[in-house]
């Protein structure tokens, strides 16, 4: 990767635009994975913030772990939106439920005392 | 902002929980990564009790890669939609219609498809300009970019991608072109871009292009 030693004597080396953020407390960091501290670094391009993602790099995304959850408000989108397989899983997650929650029989006693 | 980002924080360790255990993942694979805008997502089925702007939904919003794909990888393709309905993404804040403020002086670069195309690009042509959308491929025109639509009709699909401003023709131009590209679309096949006010006062059923690429 690093030039020649011919093209490195003639190219001018500057360097890497940096900022020292102090951190004094935990608090001060930024509360998501994505953003650093004073600023967001990925998103600061020349000539602008503009957040660009060239197609094969949103594609490559598409199988990531996150990608494959489920939309965070799943229950508001309606249901014939929603492909095939989703439809039955969602009602199987319901009887599953349904199914978990303790029936409270009324008859049962919890136990006796003596008056 | 920071209420909200706790909450998706909370959001994630919940979804850990029931789905998959992401700790077998390296930390880099659970960084999302956040779009340039929120964009929302419009469901539109024709309803005959209700008018043409209450029969749009509004679906959800996103603002990260990852929150598009969880979306897009749990509704249905636009080719297996109904026939009169519609799907659309705009900025946040944008409404699908011509009468929103953004749209207003603005028009659409409109993909009419054959019939036969629904199974063989519908489906691509509409990821593909949602990937344009959401990656901000227009670059510096990308402000320009209000929305897209896909109309499911039984005449003939169409795809529009909406633009704010029509008079700025190095905008709407070199939008117009980089869709073309990013379609791939045959060479001897040309697009035109129809301007709203002009699709509102039409006569007849054709609306005169006000560019073409």
């Amino acid at each position: 990767m690093s030039a020649s030693p011919i093209a490195r004597q003639t190219t001018q080396s500057q360097n890497i635009p940096s900022k020292r953020v102090v951190i004094n407390d935990p608090s001060q960091l930024p509360i998501d994975y994505s953003s650093t501290p004073g600023g967001t670094l990925f998103s600061t391009t020349p000539g602008g913030t503009r957040i660009v993602y060239e197609r094969d790099f949103l594609m490559n995304l598409r199988n990531s772990p996150i990608s494959q959850t489920p939309p965070r408000n799943m229950p508001s989108i309606p249901g014939e939106l929603l492909k095939n397989t989703l439809q039955n899983f969602s009602t199987s997650a319901k009887n599953q439920i349904n199914k978990d929650t303790p029936v409270i029989e009324e008859s049962a006693e919890q136990f006796e005392m003596d008056m | 902002m920071a209420t909200s980002n706790t909450e998706e924080i909370e959001e994630v360790e919940r979804k850990e929980q029931e789905v998959v255990n992401f700790d077998e993942f390296p930390p880099e694979v659970l960084i999302k990564h956040p779009l340039q805008h929120t964009w929302t997502l419009w469901y539109y089925e024709p309803d005959r009790n209700k008018t043409w702007e209450e029969s749009q939904r509004k679906i959800t919003s996103f603002d990260t890669a990852e929150d598009f794909w969880s979306l897009y990888n749990h509704i249905k393709a636009a080719s297996e939609l109904r026939q009169g309905c519609d799907y659309s993404m705009f900025k946040e804040g944008i409404r699908p219609m011509w009468e929103d403020d953004a749209n207003k002086c603005g028009g659409r670069w409109l993909i009419n498809l054959e019939k036969k195309q629904r199974n063989t690009d519908l489906d691509h042509f509409w990821l593909e300009i949602l990937l344009c959308m959401i990656g901000e491929a227009f670059n510096e025109y990308s402000d320009d970019i209000c929305g897209a639509v896909v109309n499911i009709r039984t005449k003939g699909d169409k795809l529009g991608v909406w633009t704010a401003n029509a008079n700025s023709e190095e905008s709407v131009m070199e939008i117009g072109r980089k869709l073309r590209e990013r379609l791939k679309i045959a060479s001897k096949v040309t697009i035109g871009y129809q301007i709203h006010k002009d699709v509102m006062v039409k006569v007849g059923s054709q609306t005169k292009n006000a560019y073409i690429v």
